[in-house]
């Protein structure tokens, strides 16, 4: 009997193992591969634009980083001393929800010689009567793609400090301690940064990390923003992948292996250090200014991508077109196509991606989980490039390249890491105690988890769920590889018409790519509140 | 327009030996292909019967709204004519598909289990296919509808960047480098590379060109290679490096000069060609480049660019070339493909793509060998924006010239 339950309980953990890491190992595998017949260290070393490519790639990277940690570090002392967690926290998923391609796009309609910016100061303040000679958009130090970076990923940061923050047993804790350190005589800023802050800073390390990683390995964001001369490493590795040389696809290969490098490297040496970097500044009387600045941008953002998509000939310096136009709405309602398809692929990658990962936190033991956790990480870790070709790989050999089902799972295994940061330490920490009182009253296990366990989690259950939608909707690489171009999908129009330059077009398909993972968490919203029951005392 | 544009051609005397070994090679051509038409005409039917029912996926470049909405129609035409479900595969870079036919090809996906079935193509991605025989039989000998294409005055619909189709790329259109900009701030256009270089230090920061390898920048290079170039015959040969150097080093002397007037002092250039006319929509340009003579006209007639914008060449002649589709080995509905191509070529097809309002797509078929029905079909007046005066067509250098011009220009200019 023991040991039939043994052997049972043995099946699900293997299948659920079997269902991805052989996927994940081989697509890795493959793309490694390539370097085994040929490994262009020489050329690449001699190509003229690799050094300088690096140079850009590390700076940009780690600048932007370092940025959005420091910022989102100060954000939550200053919504934690105020008690305000609440408020800031239960509105990020607003902030979350817009893809980076679509942020990349509403900075250059902002920043741009002939954007917002300078049309709304010319010519009564700048003088220009014609756009000024700014290097703005693609400048040459990537400072556009290091804003943009930064003011994505601080809502990022933040979000995984509320998984953690909005915990019930942590918060009290965590207040306990820093009343106790205030007693002791410390500012409520230094009482934060000494108790508060290195707890808070080591649930961040990891998302700190995959921070870290997207900056260093983003493509679709670096075409759209970054520096062109030359562009990011990333950006030349899939321009070399994409060319019809052989020898040139391995030295793109190698390219994204060398950026696979860097991201361990420089994630390594920031792993101890980053949690001794405590945001700066002292609490000044402008309690939440930074996140209502923080909002502000973003609400910036959107607008300028909702008028973009109604702007028909506009000359510098007009702030009005001189025609309104519907026609790129109206391009976009014929290629709707696209639009039910990314609506389509985020619900069942979202699905597959959480129903995955519960059965896998809870009938996988520990031990096994924690030995596979750095290969369900590995898609955030990784450059996506190399996740893309090694999956496409993987899809040829198994004929389901532009399928649905391959679709699917590539963008679940995109997400995968994701979800896991949002229900991984909210699912461990569900009360025990709760499945003995279940159990003692007679009823079956899977009944406790029914209508105890999951009806409890759900909040952080459906969270996971929309960041897994919504990492599906930006997905843009996987989903042009794997779909065989066949998937075209919101992002890979955005992307697509943000490289032609279209505005118009480019707006209307950002301002959609928002739309839709704001839905999703809209939606996690509204079915995640808490159910209602009586007290057991009036 | 490039339309009737080869008796230009012949006007340069200069370039008779190119036009020569192009006349004879496509006469060949043109006598098999008309040969085999005959045996052809009878599968017609069979391959019809096949088609129905099929889907093809049309892997075709989408960065143009004009062009994609008539695809569309396309699609709805061929449903409707003969059963064909026609899906745009919608991509960036041509590139990109060669490189997923040749993945698939090592992967042993051959016959049948292809995931492309017609892609549009021409130079140096045609060749590269052709090389690596990625494209499977000749097709265009069973086309009924390619005794059309013109042939003998457009001989580049039979002989792509100096590379002979041989029946495998069936022609749809004609391009033809085209400048354009507002009369409003552009009196008078450079008619050389000279007034060019004369405009771009008179308004130092208003000229650029679409950062190469982007398709539209590297033949803005070859434009420039061909107008400074002393010796015409080492285009139509393999690149080779020595030949190279000596063809290449007055257009590096001339873009040295160049670039320190251009957009951000030619340190930076623009992504694409529909980024530069988006500027010089806006006003931060002065002169935007393209492919397609009637570009200009369409951007007007969908509202977005102002009516006062002109089209212009080089007065000596502008870069021109013909733009094909072709079917890879692998493609599982080839019956469906063919029917397609042999669709795009109709008189119907080629008509609504040559006029303006829809997509003003230069025609490769003999209009004037037309019935006079369908001869109608070409009659249009002259839409604003429209390039009015002709320049001659100069052939592509051989597709070889591509790759080594575009190393070299990174290496020289975007570190």
């Amino acid at each position: 009997m023991k040991g039939g339950a043994a052997s049972v309980s043995m099946v699900m953990p293997m299948a659920l193992t079997l269902a991805i890491g052989p996927v994940l190992l081989t697509a890795l595998w493959l793309a490694l591969s390539p370097l085994l017949a040929n490994t262009p260290w020489v050329a690449l070393w001699q190509d003229p634009r690799f050094a300088d490519a690096t140079l850009h790639t590390l700076w940009t990277g780690t600048a932007a980083s370092l940025l959005a940690w420091v910022s989102a570090g100060y954000l939550l002392r200053s919504a934690f001393i105020r008690g305000q967690t609440g408020r800031w926290l239960n509105r990020l998923p607003l902030l979350l929800a817009t893809p980076h391609a679509a942020m990349a796009i509403a900075i250059v309609l902002w920043v741009a010689p002939t954007g917002w910016l300078l049309r709304f100061t010319s010519p009564w303040l700048t003088g220009f009567d014609t756009p000024p000679f700014w290097r703005t958009t693609q400048d040459p130090l990537g400072l556009g793609l290091i804003a943009a970076l930064w003011i994505k990923e601080v809502p990022f940061l933040c979000w995984v400090a509320a998984t953690q923050l909005q915990r019930e047993d942590v918060r009290r804790r965590w207040q306990a301690e820093f009343a106790v350190a205030q007693t002791m005589g410390l500012t409520p800023t230094a009482a934060f940064n000494a108790v508060v802050w290195p707890q808070l800073a080591r649930v961040l390390r990891w998302p700190f990390i995959a921070v870290l990683a997207y900056g260093l390995t983003v493509v679709d964001l670096a075409l759209i923003i970054g520096p062109t001369a030359p562009p990011t490493l990333a950006v030349l590795a899939w321009e070399w992948l994409r060319d019809a040389d052989a020898v040139l696809q391995a030295q793109g290969v190698l390219a994204a292996w060398v950026l696979a490098g860097l991201t361990l490297l420089v994630g390594a040496s920031s792993w101890r250090p980053i949690i001794r970097i405590a945001p700066f500044g002292v609490m000044g009387r402008a309690i939440g200014g930074g996140w209502r600045l923080l909002f502000m941008l973003y609400a910036a953002a959107w607008l300028a991508l909702l008028v973009g998509g109604f702007l028909g000939v506009w000359p510098f310096p007009n702030v009005r077109p001189e025609q309104w136009h519907m026609g790129h709405w109206g391009r976009v309602w014929d290629s709707a196509e696209s639009l039910w398809r990314t609506v389509a692929l985020g619900l069942l990658a979202a699905t597959l991606t959480v129903a995955w990962l519960v059965a896998w936190l809870e009938w996988v033991p520990h031990r096994w989980q924690q030995v596979m956790r750095p290969l369900l990480i590995a898609p955030m870790i990784l450059p996506p490039l190399l996740w893309a070709f090694g999956l496409y790989r993987v899809a040829l050999w198994g004929h389901f390249e532009g399928a649905w089902f391959g679709m699917v799972v590539a963008h679940a295994i995109m997400a995968m890491p994701f979800a896991l940061l949002a229900l991984e330490s909210v699912y461990r920490a569900s009360d025990p105690r709760l499945q003995a009182v279940t159990l003692t009253l007679g009823r079956h296990p899977l009944q406790y988890l029914l209508s105890v366990k999951w009806p409890l989690l759900k909040r952080a259950l459906w969270s996971a769920w929309a960041i897994a939608f919504a990492v599906s909707v930006a997905q843009y690489l996987p989903t042009l590889y794997i779909g065989a171009g066949r998937f075209v999908t919101v992002t890979t129009e955005a992307v697509a018409q943000a490289t032609a330059g279209q505005r118009g077009l480019m707006s209307a398909y950002a301002a959609l790519q928002t739309i839709l993972p704001l839905m999703a968490f809209a939606v996690a919203v509204m079915l995640g509140r808490p159910r209602r029951f009586m007290k057991g005392l009036p | 327009m490039p339309f009737f544009r080869s008796s230009d051609f012949s006007k340069h005397s200069q370039r008779m030996a190119v036009k020569g070994w192009f006349l004879s090679l496509s006469l060949v051509l043109a006598t098999t292909l008309a040969h085999a038409s005959d045996a052809a005409g009878r599968d017609w039917r069979t391959l019809a019967a096949q088609a129905k029912g099929q889907t093809v996926y049309f892997n075709a470049w989408a960065g143009s709204e004009a062009i994609n909405a008539y695809i569309q129609w396309v699609a709805a035409a061929v449903q409707a004519q003969y059963g064909v479900t026609l899906k745009h595969v919608k991509i960036a870079d041509i590139a990109d598909v060669v490189n997923r036919v040749r993945a698939e090809k090592q992967a042993g996906r051959d016959r049948t289990s292809g995931t492309v079935d017609l892609m549009w193509i021409n130079g140096e991605n045609f060749a590269a296919m052709k090389r690596d025989g990625l494209l499977g039989e000749p097709f265009t000998q069973n086309l009924p509808n390619f005794k059309w294409v013109d042939t003998v005055n457009k001989p580049t619909t039979l002989i792509d960047f100096s590379v002979p189709t041989d029946g495998l790329e069936a022609p749809w259109g004609m391009a033809q480098l085209t400048f354009f900009s507002d009369s409003k701030r552009v009196p008078n256009p450079p008619i050389d590379l000279e007034t060019f270089a004369a405009m771009a230090q008179q308004f130092p920061g208003r000229l650029t060109y679409p950062r190469p390898p982007d398709f539209h920048g590297t033949t803005f290079l070859k434009q420039v290679i061909l107008a400074t170039a002393s010796d015409m015959a080492v285009f139509t040969k393999p690149a080779t490096d020595a030949d190279f150097q000596a063809a290449t080093a007055p257009m590096w002397r001339y873009l040295d000069k160049l670039h320190p007037a251009l957009w951000r002092e030619g340190q930076q250039f623009p992504n694409t060609a529909s980024a530069m006319t988006q500027m010089l929509a806006d006003g931060e340009l002065l002169v935007s480049l393209t492919f397609n003579p009637n570009e200009a006209a369409n951007e007007i007639a969908s509202k977005r660019l102002p009516e006062s914008v002109q089209s212009w060449q080089f007065k000596a002649g502008t870069i021109g070339n013909t733009h094909f589709v072709a079917i890879p080995f692998n493609a599982p509905s080839r019956a469906g493909a063919s029917v397609v191509a042999n669709f795009l070529l109709s008189p119907e097809a080629q008509a609504r793509k040559a006029n303006i309002d829809v997509w003003g797509d230069p025609t490769v078929l003999a209009v004037s060998r037309l019935p006079t029905a369908q001869r109608a079909l070409f009659q249009g007046g002259v839409k604003p924006g429209q390039l009015t005066q002709a320049a001659p067509v100069l052939p592509e250098p051989h597709a070889s010239w591509v790759d080594k011009i575009e190393k070299e220009w990174i290496r020289r200019y975007a570190r």
